[in-house]
């Protein structure tokens, strides 16, 4: 995998920033996470021409070949600004799962599309249960004449109400494998459901006979899933990263403006010592999130111990000052029009997508040889 | 002195450890000497003080040259608390008695800032120093003084002016300990241990001489001093406690609740998992500021590791007694483990409250790094004589 070199994503951090500061401020997330997309396609097609949902893909599919390092560093952007878009269904992870699997074919037909931005792909990955696993998938797939077919349910499948191309986890007789649906197939339902964080798009998606393509795999299937989900989870945890400290950021700059008893409430050591515990847990989950990406990147051993500690430490750093944020802010943040509860929203939901942070504090210990 | 090449430094360093130093002399009185005289122990320093006149990076391969050789005595110009704080601040004559003798290890120091009534606020001391014209007569009490009972020198802050607001009337002392009105008792800790000490003073005299900086400006002195106590510290903390660690060994909190026969249990298991991980993001945090540091951006990290590493030591202790349950309930030499658990509940408090209690930190966090407003001091900018004490 191609890195760009430091400077270069410095350069491309940058872009991003200054384009969610002009086109993705508070009052654009509200307009868009009241929409029935959840994303702005203006927006979209924006941060495709900067490479955003092709960063991971093969530049001999249209993608920029980089990795994870540049992937986490735009997701602290992301975070920071709540962006509403799909990046990290289509891009994140149907584009890694296709490219792990490695069905050459599919491939070629599908990721133009998707580094492109042209097209939206998502991953049916889990049940309703909402276990990462092999075993929360509640889908099957049997053989008939005419080709494969799926039944069966699958559950928090991100944008699938947006998707152009969907894929999806189910079980054969010989195991799991990965099939192409048609997103208007028959016998296939996309429900979206309503969800707690306004900016995020989840469908519930049941499976009648509905025919599917099975997607060859070059190795082991739930190895391409795994790795799907793991870069998943590093982009999750910039996001976590970024937003937790800009959430820190707008508590701080509230606490020093904020006048009673005659005096800014960030001196009272009631609300300062709050405030130096969460610059703490914000630091930390910078840390453990570029940590992860290097890791990842480099393809270390080391690599799912450090996801998964990141995974936990960033989710509940997030949640923890996001909770903490309403707190210090007082009434204000009791207010819908205050942006407190989007982050706590928004923290929320990242906390439960792609394991709990005790599933990760778990698998965390079983890396470590526990 | 001509200018040598980072090569011909390395080669020259490394031939003159070749020939001088084995592991043999490790505690061997007079390698330091020879350390010092060689040019070695601090190369930042000018040709006059035992030095070299190099920069940064050239005095880096000293150190690592040492380093390499496990060879001791190099680098004192970053971490030679005493040597740095005196030729940075004391008279020629004192420098001129002290800085050789501090560097060649020949000197025993102690720190008396402490006192019963001043801890978090330092600036409160009371001990008095009073101007006698060649010298200063000094009463009072020290506390949290370690190495006191060999030491030939302690590092004093005295009130020399009780009418002025209370950090502009201390002044800095070298003051000599081996005199009667010196009277130093151990000090019993919660962990049964004598680490500590107080130090009485009655009668003490000091020579003018020893006076660091100006009369009433000991407060300056003092946070010169401590910035280096705490470049020290920080890098003491960046080491494994005893020995080289073994990359391959296991957590042990992991190996103890092996053996305890609980690493099944699944919610010590995310109390360990989670004890692990303040430790692990700590170092992270750290590589990450020393990264910074190395680009040149300054990192407001540094100044959070102090308060994570008590997070990290109570969190330890805790789930070590966890993982124990009844067997914490015992001391003594046929309960190791629990002797290890409680003694590590009680030390924590070492870092809790030593150097800065984690309250004063999150004050100092809220403040220097988020920029939030100050503590107001009911006491600043009024004389000292006019503060409220206990009972006052």
């Amino acid at each position: 995998m191609a890195s760009l070199s430091a400077e270069e994503r410095s350069a491309l951090q940058d872009a991003v920033h200054r384009l969610l500061a002009e086109r993705c401020t508070e009052a654009d997330v509200r307009a868009t996470m009241e929409t029935p997309e959840g994303y702005d396609p203006d927006l979209w097609a924006r941060l495709s021409e900067m490479g955003l949902p092709g960063l991971l893909i093969a530049e001999a599919h249209g993608g920029s070949g980089a990795g994870p390092l540049e992937l986490e560093a735009i997701m602290e952007e992301a975070g920071a600004a709540l962006l509403c878009s799909p990046l990290l269904a289509s891009g994140v992870i149907a584009a890694t799962l296709l490219a792990a699997l490695g069905d050459e074919a599919a491939n070629a037909r599908l990721l133009p599309a998707v580094a492109s931005g042209d097209a939206i792909a998502t991953v049916a990955l889990t049940g309703d249960k909402g276990a990462w696993t092999a075993g929360g998938v509640d889908v099957t797939a049997s053989p008939t004449p005419d080709g494969w077919v799926l039944d069966g349910a699958a559950a928090h499948v991100l944008h699938a109400q947006n998707a152009d191309i969907l894929l999806a986890l189910a079980h054969t007789a010989a195991g799991l494998d990965v099939f192409e649906v048609d997103p208007t197939a028959q016998g296939l339902t996309i429900e979206p459901a309503p969800t707690f964080d306004h900016t995020l798009r989840l469908a519930r998606l049941t499976f009648t006979a509905v025919p599917a393509q099975r997607l060859e795999a070059s190795g082991p299937v739930w190895d391409a899933v795994q790795a799907a989900l793991d870069m998943a989870l590093v982009a999750l945890a910039g996001e976590q990263a970024g937003a937790t400290r800009r959430c820190l950021d707008f508590t701080v700059d509230y606490a020093n403006t904020r006048i009673q008893f005659g005096r800014p409430i960030g001196g009272f050591q009631a609300i300062k010592h709050m405030a130096a515990d969460l610059l703490l847990e914000a630091e930390s989950a910078t840390s453990a999130a570029r940590n992860a990406a290097a890791r990842l990147a480099e393809g270390s051993p080391d690599a799912p111990a450090a996801i998964s500690l990141a995974a936990f430490a960033c989710a509940d750093a997030f949640v923890t000052t996001t909770a903490a944020s309403i707190q210090m802010h007082g009434g204000i943040a009791f207010t819908w029009a205050h942006p407190a509860h989007l982050y706590l929203r928004r923290a929320r939901a990242d906390a439960q997508l792609f394991g709990t942070p005790g599933f990760h504090r778990e698998r965390y210990l079983q890396q470590l040889g526990a | 002195m001509t200018e040598q090449t980072d090569a011909q430094l390395r080669d020259e360093v490394t031939a003159w450890l070749a020939a001088h130093w084995s592991p043999e002399r490790r505690g061997d009185k007079t390698w330091l000497a020879e350390v010092v005289a060689a040019g070695w122990a601090v190369p930042r320093w000018s040709v006059d003080w035992f030095g070299r006149e190099l920069a940064d990076p050239q005095a880096r391969i000293i150190e690592r040259a040492f380093t390499e050789a496990a060879a001791p005595g190099s680098g004192q110009d970053r971490t030679n608390l005493w040597a740095n704080t005196l030729l940075a601040k004391g008279t020629e004559p004192l420098k001129a008695q002290l800085v050789g003798p501090l560097l060649r290890g020949e000197v025993g120091m102690c720190l008396l800032y402490s006192e019963p009534g001043a801890g978090s606020d330092l600036a409160g001391i009371r001990t008095r120093a009073d101007n006698q014209g060649d010298r200063y007569i000094v009463n009072g009490q020290k506390v949290w003084t370690s190495t006191a009972a060999n030491a030939d020198y302690g590092m004093l802050i005295a009130r020399t002016d009780w009418d002025v607001p209370k950090h502009r009337g201390i002044s800095f002392f070298f003051c000599p300990m081996k005199q009667p009105g010196v009277e130093v008792r151990p000090l019993r800790q919660i962990t049964n241990e004598s680490f500590f000490n107080e130090v009485f003073l009655t009668d003490v005299e000091i020579p003018a001489d020893n006076l660091l900086g100006r009369e009433g400006e000991g407060w300056g002195v003092l946070q010169t001093a401590l910035a280096y106590e705490r470049s020290v510290m920080g890098e003491m903390a960046r080491g494994p406690r005893s020995g080289v660690k073994d990359a391959t060994a296991e957590e042990p909190l992991i190996a103890l609740a092996r053996e305890a026969g609980v690493l099944a249990d699944p919610v010590l298991r995310q109390q360990i998992a989670q004890a692990i991980a303040y430790k692990r993001l700590n170092a992270l945090n750290t590589a990450r500021a020393k990264a910074d540091l190395a680009q040149g951006s300054s990192s407001s990290i540094m100044s959070l590791g102090k308060l994570a590493m008590s997070r990290i030591l109570h969190e330890e202790a805790r789930v070590r007694t966890a993982i124990l349950g009844a067997e914490s309930l015992y001391e003594g030499k046929d309960h190791p483990r629990a002797e290890d658990a409680n003694f590590l509940t009680l030390n924590a408090y070492f870092t809790s409250i030593g150097g800065g209690t984690d309250q004063i930190q999150r004050n100092i966090i809220g403040e220097r790094v988020l920029g939030l407003p100050k503590e107001p001091e009911l006491d600043r900018d009024i004389p000292f004589r006019d503060v409220r004490t206990q009972g006052g």
